[in-house]
Formats: structure tokens, C-alpha cells, sequence
């Protein structure tokens, strides 16, 4: 067939291949998110050389950890077209309970099972949520909301209120075990620990599963359009049970990192930062109605919000102003995004 | 199965309904079907909208269950089927709205779903990159579709609606399939393209492939031939080779009543001008002038990337124009935004009314009175419900609705209906001038009959109307003259009772030829 439609197609097609930084963008909003994060680090740099002190950069990555974590389980859910807010209950339900356990009834269990029942059971919980959304045919915003101060509830009301202060002994070590250690210039000594390792695996895991698997593409699928993808042939009972139980075990391990690097358990700690992470995925390109977003978008997302989070203060900004910040950043790359689709 | 069936036929046999009854909620829409799909042979589905026929293929695809009935499938009896159990056994669908998944590349939408029926639907396991990119080279070859890399990596959202409709229909061929079903698959096509699947359903059918059209464009059925099947009401009235029906007992066949298919245009336009462009030029479209009479009909015509669509657009308000003149009415108007032309007395009526047009889960009702809400409104801002409803009453019964219920939602209409509600609704705010884009895209016989009619009475109240389409019959029908637009210009102009559709379609390729840099 040789029709000018075509034609314009296949040079439509060459157009493409050439290089521009709107194509760019519209194709890749990562783009934006990695230029926000350069420009923040120059400037924090320019004015307070002391940014680039290994110490930053290594506290920069130890906050990343369970944002990162709690940030790629949303990413799954965001890509499917859904939307969770119970992770941090989850994440809390688990951390406590798992604590409690172990400090009164299973002292000597060893760090290992601690992570992976911690991981199985926000799991269990988050296959809860996959089950809800599935079978009400609610959207998962409002079932998740409900099931946050569900889990948060039961966790308060039987589980316990106590400030756990005191860690069982392997929890703490695990969380002071060091990955990389050295002395600074002024002689203190800077620790990388162990479990940072945990979220480059995560994001490699979660990047093969989107991207190689038959699963990741359902995925996508799905929050392409969900009636299209059941029409051929996606079983969306099991995506649903899927994307939930995946997030629902990154944020058990979340809950259960977060408290051996804080060395205590805080009942009321975590619910209320699910916001902070959603934000953190969209900054980094995935969209809010679904269908789209990246590991490395959602990684630039999250360091993106951490170093706004930690590095302020360095350059004289008092901490209070970060939400403004973080606030004007969102608005800004929301902007730039939109303006890129209008556009094309 | 009886003694005389004799084995040659029975090894052809690949699916049958029997007695295929459905029911949802209290309505019957289907009503004992008996059906024969052979490989090898090529079914033309017709009926008016609503007749089961979309019912039917959604009952071969797995995607609902029939109330009772049997469906025999390669010689095993099935009471219903999953999608996976449907595709596997090679019946494969080009759905009406594409059914492509708007953010995957061209690639994973022609071909995963290959991957993902070879697996049996499991979900578990690595795709098969270079199996992917094989699979979906052959395919887009098949359908005439480019096989570079960048075209495969591009989103299908990205795409010009004919190109999406041939990559569904390279995903139905993707699969060693032995049933493609095709729901309406030209309507965004141009007559090459269509030429090009006409090429393609043959050399399917030499691969003893079975082809079931569904579709409202009786011409290509002939040009493609094989077996018509020909619902009414949920039920089968007519079935055998398409040559043996002419495409007037076909159109009774479907509506149970003798279509009149001459003209409907009878009355002549009125004296005075009532409404002109000059030098209009927007996104798409140059310098255009042109004008309308009081009472006139206009039809305007074109291929997809024209530019009939951006005028439309344009006098209408939804993307305004960037320079030029409009005089509505012996004054000059300036139309920034539809609420303008709303204002002036202009009326739009989309091409998607479902998108553009229609509150579907709102009542009949609430969608003719959207325009005048604030006409009906008294000094304290409420609405005076019984002057809408009389309103409403009034609007339905001038569009012939089919139904007496205001309350009804719009959604649960068929398709010819919501067009009527969506052109009533204009009425009510009695326009001067309505701006009709493909009025009749997906409405059947009978419907486009009635709109017809409404659309002459129109004319003969004086209101001046603008017909954007790509049926010509339809324009042909209707106009008092028609516009034939090609690469944002004007490229001929005919009298609607001199022209014909070969002259047309003559002006609307080989000036783009000439165009052409």
C-alpha cells in the first residue's frame, strides 16, 4: 500500500528519531525530574560546599531507603491505574505487631525471618486490599482509605500503644550494620549501612517485573484500560492481588527497615507520609490517572523529595519552608508535563 | 447434527450457536440465534443498532455469557466461554473502539497478546522480546502498515486514528487465527486502505481463515462477498450469499420497512445570506471563504486530515480560528470559545457524541435542557422544572425519540436516539445556524432515516446547517451543494443534485496529488 497517509507515517516515524528536547521530555518526563534534582544539587553546593561532603550524600541515600520502598509499590499500583494510601498502615501494622512478637514471645528469631515474615505479612494485608478493590468494583482510592484506618485501627486498638524504645538485639544490629564505612575529614566516622542495599534490589526486581515480565506488561495494560485488557484476555483478579500484595510487601519491609535504622517502634509513626510518597512518583513522571511511569522516574522522584527534605537546612532555609518547596515543584514539573501533552 | 450433513462441510464447520438466547435485565436481546460460521468463508452481520449484533460477537469473544443456548466450537459444546478460551481457539476480534491499549508501543499491542494466549493467560513469566518484534513485523506487513523500529516503539495514543484501526486489525491476524471478527473496521479508512483489507480479508480467507463483518457500509459487503446474515430484534430473519439480496431488500430486511433511499433534499434555500467566512484560516485550514444561505444545506467534505474537521472546529468556537471573518446575519461575529457561539446562535453537534456531546448516565431530560439552564431559571437561580420538561417534551417529540421517558438515561439509548437528543438539544436554544459533524457515524438505516427527515425540517424553519461528513451518500442525499476540502483549502465545489459519488471522491484524492509538494 502506498497511500500519502502512510508515507507521512514512516516520516513521521524518521521525525521522531531526531533529536528534541520536547520529544524528549513527552517520552521521557524523568527528564525533568533528573534536571530539578541537578539544578537543586548546584545550588545547594554553590552555597554550602559542605553538601558535597560524603556524609550528605550518604544521609541523603540512608533517608531514601524506605520512601524508595514505599514509592516503588505505588509505582505498581500507579502503572495499573489504581491508587494506595493504606501502605503506611500496612507498613506500621507490620513493623509493630512484628516487634511486639518478637520482643515478647520469639526473642532468638533470627534478623532473615524477621524480614521475610515482615515482608509475607504486608503481603497477606495488602492482598486484602487487591481482593476488595477486586470484588467491590470500588475505586482503590476509596477502598485503600478505608482499609488505612482499618489496619491502623486494629493495630492501635489490639496490638498496642506503647513507644517500644528498647529493640530486641538483632533488630538494632541489623540496623546498624555497616554496608561501607570510612573517616571523615574531621575524623567521624560515616557508616552506609547494610540495608540500603535493599532498595537498589527492590528497584531492579520491580524494573524486571514491569518491563520483562508478561505480568509487568499486564500491568501497564491494565492501567491503560482495564475493560480493554479484560476483553483480551488479562485476568485482572489476579493483577489486582498482584499489584496490592507487591505493595503491601515492599511496605512490610519498609516497616519493619525503618524501624531497626530509628532503633524503636513507633505505633503512630509512618501513617501520614503517604502523601509525601505519591508525590514523589508523580514528580517523577508516572501520571496520577495511570498507565504510565518508571523505576528510574520514581528513584529521581524520591531522591528529588529526600534532598529537598534534608539538605534546606544547608543552605540556610528553615525546615518548615519544605513543604512550600516541595509544594512548588510539584506544581511546576505538573505544569511542564501537561504543556509537553498539549503540545505534541 | 443430521445424516445428510455430509463430511466435507462438517471438517469446514469451525463454530455454531444454537438457540442463543440473552437477556439483560428485563430485556430480551436476543431471541433463539441460530448461526453457522464456516472457515474459509467470509459473514456480513448487518441490522440496525441494537439488534444483538455487538451482543452476539461479544458472546463469540468470551466477553459475556449467554442466558441459555449452545455454543458448539469446533465440535465441542461450550454453555459459554472465557476470553482466553475464545482466543485460543483462534476467534479473534477487531472490536468497534479498537480495543488497543492507548499507552503500550505498537509492537505489544499487535503482539503480546499472542504471548499471553500461548501461556494460557498466565501472567507469571518473561515475554519473549524478539518473538514480539517478529510476530509484530509479519503482521504490520500484512496490513500495509510500516515495520521500522520507531514505528514499532511508538505509543498508540501517538497515532492517527486509521493507523490505529489497522493495527487492531494487524493484532486479529497477529495469531494464527481461525476466525477474525470485524466490528465496523473502515469507518476511519480512506477507500485505498480500504481497498488494501479487502486484500487482506481474501488472502485470510485462502488461508481458510473464517471473516465475520459487522457493518453498516453495504458496499463493501459486495465488494467483498460470501454470506449476508441479517439481524432484526434479536433475531436472525435472513441468511445466504450476499449477491442473492440487493441492497434495497437488505434495508427492508433490517428495519422490517421499505427504506426510501432517493433524495430527502426537496425544499429550496431561502433568499438571503445568512452566514459567511473570509479569508478563515486556523490549525489546518487556509484562507477558506465561503457562504450559506438562509435554509441551506452545505455539506462539506474531505479526507481525515482535510481540514473539514479544523473548520468545524473553528466556526464553532472549540479550537477558534487565527484570522479571517465570520458574518452571521448580515454582522460580523467574533467566536473565541464555544459559549460565543452559542451565544450568536451557532450549535455544534460532534463527531463522538459520547465524548464530546452527551451526559450518558444523565436522563433524556437533563441532556435537552443543558444549553438553556439559565433561561430557565428564575430570580433566585432555581431551575423551573416543569418549563423544562415541557421544553424537553417538546424536543423529543419534533426528533421523533423513540421513547416517552424523559427520566431514561442517554446511555441506555441506542445510538441513532442519542444523536436525536444531542440535535434536539440545539433546538432548544433556537439556532440560526447548527454545525452537524458526521451525524449519522454508527447509526443504522433506520435512525439515519429519521435524522434525515429532522435535519430537512430544520432547513425548511430557515436554520442554515453545515453537514461535515465522509458519507457521501449522505451528503449527496441531503445538500443543496457540497464542498469538497482538501490540505486546509477549498478544492471543488459541486450542486449536490449534479454530483456523485465517483466525482467526489475524484476531487477528494487527486487534488491532493496535485497539492502535493
Amino acid at each position: 500500500m502506498t497511500t500519502s497517509r502512510l508515507e507521512e507515517l514512516q516520516q513521521g516515524a524518521a521525525e521522531r528519531q531526531s533529536f528534541s528536547i520536547g520529544e524528549l521530555v513527552r517520552r521521557r518526563p524523568e527528564t525533568i525530574t533528573a534536571a530539578l534534582l541537578v539544578a537543586i544539587c548546584i545550588i545547594v553546593a554553590v552555597a554550602n560546599p559542605a553538601f558535597l561532603q560524603p556524609s550528605t550524600l550518604v544521609d541523603i541515600g540512608r533517608a531514601s531507603v524506605v520512601m524508595g520502598l514505599f514509592a516503588l509499590g505505588v509505582l505498581v499500583i500507579l502503572a495499573a491505574g489504581g491508587i494506595d494510601v493504606s501502605f503506611t498502615a500496612i507498613a506500621a501494622f507490620t513493623m509493630y505487631s512484628l516487634t511486639v512478637l518478637v520482643q515478647n514471645h520469639l526473642p532468638g528469631l533470627p534478623i532473615t525471618v524477621i524480614l521475610v515474615i515482615a515482608t509475607v505479612g504486608g503481603a497477606l494485608l495488602g492482598v486484602i486490599n487487591g481482593l476488595l478493590v477486586h470484588h467491590l468494583r470500588v475505586p482503590s482510592l476509596i477502598v485503600t482509605i478505608g482499609t488505612q484506618y482499618l489496619f491502623r485501627g486494629f493495630l492501635l486498638s489490639f496490638i498496642g500503644t506503647v513507644w517500644i524504645m528498647s529493640l530486641p538485639p538483632q533488630m538494632g544490629a541489623f540496623g546498624r550494620l555497616p554496608l561501607l564505612q570510612f573517616e571523615s575529614a574531621n575524623g567521624a566516622t560515616i557508616t552506609l549501612p547494610f540495608y540500603f542495599l535493599v532498595l537498589p534490589i527492590a528497584a531492579f526486581v520491580t524494573w524486571l517485573i514491569l518491563n520483562r515480565t508478561l505480568m509487568g506488561r499486564a500491568i501497564f495494560a491494565m492501567g491503560g484500560n482495564a475493560n480493554i485488557a479484560s476483553r483480551l484476555g488479562y485476568n485482572l483478579k489476579k493483577l489486582h492481588i498482584f499489584i496490592f500484595g507487591y505493595a503491601g510487601a515492599l511496605a512490610g519491609l519498609a516497616g519493619i527497615i525503618h524501624v531497626c535504622a530509628n532503633r524503636q517502634a513507633n505505633p503512630f509513626d509512618l501513617v501520614g507520609t503517604e502523601i509525601n510518597v505519591i508525590a514523589a512518583v508523580v514528580l517523577g513522571g508516572a501520571k496520577i490517572t495511570g498507565g504510565t511511569g518508571t523505576v528510574l522516574g520514581t528513584i529521581l522522584g524520591v531522591l528529588l523529595i529526600v534532598v529537598i527534605n534534608s539538605v534546606l537546612v544547608l543552605v540556610g532555609i528553615p525546615s518548615t519552608w519544605q513543604r512550600l518547596v516541595v509544594g512548588v515543584f510539584i506544581l511546576l514539573a505538573a505544569a511542564f508535563f501537561v504543556t509537553r501533552q498539549r503540545n505534541k | 447434527m443430521s445424516a445428510t450433513s455430509n463430511t466435507k462441510e462438517a471438517s469446514g464447520r469451525f463454530l455454531e450457536l444454537r438457540n442463543i438466547q440473552k437477556w439483560f435485565g428485563g430485556v430480551h436481546a436476543l431471541r433463539g440465534i441460530d448461526l453457522r460460521l464456516d472457515l474459509g468463508q467470509a459473514y456480513h452481520l448487518l441490522g440496525e443498532n441494537g439488534c444483538g449484533k455487538s451482543t452476539v460477537i461479544k458472546i463469540m469473544s468470551g466477553a459475556i455469557p449467554p442466558s441459555a443456548g449452545e455454543i458448539i466450537l469446533e465440535g465441542e459444546t461450550h454453555s459459554a466461554m472465557t476470553p482466553i478460551q475464545s482466543l485460543s481457539a483462534g476467534i479473534e476480534t477487531v472490536y468497534q473502539d479498537l480495543s488497543l491499549l492507548p499507552n503500550l508501543t505498537v509492537a505489544e499491542n499487535v503482539a503480546l497478546n499472542e504471548q499471553l494466549v500461548s501461556g494460557q493467560g498466565r501472567l507469571g513469566r518473561f515475554f519473549d522480546r524478539k518473538r514480539l518484534k517478529e510476530t509484530a513485523e509479519k503482521a504490520l506487513v500484512t496490513v500495509g502498515l510500516p515495520t521500522s523500529s520507531s514505528f514499532l516503539n511508538t505509543i498508540v495514543s501517538d497515532l492517527p486514528l486509521a493507523a490505529r484501526q489497522l493495527v487492531a486489525i494487524a493484532r486479529a491476524i497477529a495469531t494464527r487465527a481461525k476466525l477474525v471478527i470485524m466490528d465496523e473496521p473502515t469507518t476511519s479508512l480512506t477507500r485505498r486502505e480500504v481497498d488494501n483489507l479487502i486484500h487482506v480479508v481474501e488472502r485470510l480467507r485462502q488461508e481458510n481463515v473464517a471473516v465475520l463483518f459487522v457493518t453498516h457500509k453495504l458496499d463493501e459487503c459486495y465488494r467483498i462477498g460470501g454470506n449476508a446474515v441479517v439481524f432484526r430484534d434479536g433475531q436472525c430473519v435472513a441468511q445466504g450469499p450476499i449477491e442473492n439480496y440487493t441492497k434495497k431488500q437488505i434495508a427492508e430486511l433490517m428495519t422490517g420497512r421499505a427504506i426510501d433511499s432517493a433524495r430527502y433534499r426537496t425544499a429550496e434555500p431561502m433568499d438571503g445570506e445568512l452566514f459567511s467566512v473570509k479569508g478563515l484560516s486556523a490549525a489546518g485550514v487556509e484562507r477558506l471563504d465561503f457562504s450559506l444561505r438562509k435554509g441551506e444545506i452545505l455539506g462539506i467534505t474531505g479526507l481525515a486530515d482535510s481540514g473539514r474537521n479544523e473548520l468545524a472546529m473553528a466556526i464553532t468556537g472549540v479550537s477558534p480560528a487565527r484570522s479571517g471573518t465570520i458574518t452571521l446575519d448580515g454582522r460580523q461575529v467574533t467566536i473565541r470559545r464555544p459559549a460565543d457561539a452559542i451565544n450568536h446562535g451557532i450549535g455544534y453537534v460532534p463527531e463522538d457524541r459520547l465524548a464530546e456531546g452527551l451526559f450518558l448516565d444523565k436522563s433524556i431530560l437533563e441532556n435537552e435542557i443543558a444549553l438553556i439552564l439559565t433561561r430557565l431559571c428564575n430570580s433566585f437561580g432555581v431551575i423551573d422544572k416543569r418549563a423544562g420538561r415541557e421544553t424537553a417534551a417538546r424536543l423529543s417529540e419534533e426528533m421523533r425519540l423513540n421513547t416517552k421517558d424523559l427520566d431514561m438515561p442517554v446511555g441506555a439509548l441506542s445510538g441513532g436516539n442519542q444523536q436525536r437528543v444531542l440535535i434536539g438539544r440545539w433546538l432548544s436554544i433556537e439556532p440560526k445556524l447548527l454545525v452537524l459533524h458526521g451525524p449519522t457515524v454508527g447509526v443504522d438505516v433506520g435512525s439515519k432515516d429519521t435524522i434525515y427527515r429532522a435535519i430537512q425540517a430544520l432547513a425548511e424553519r430557515g436554520i442554515g446547517l453545515i453537514i461535515v461528513s465522509d458519507d457521501l451518500p449522505e451528503l449527496l442525499q441531503n445538500a443543496d451543494r457540497i464542498l469538497v476540502m482538501n490540505g486546509g483549502k477549498v478544492v471543488a465545489e459541486f450542486d449536490a443534485e449534479q454530483a456523485t459519488e465517483d466525482r467526489l471522491y475524484q476531487a477528494m484524492l487527486t487534488s491532493k496529488l496535485e497539492t502535493a509538494p
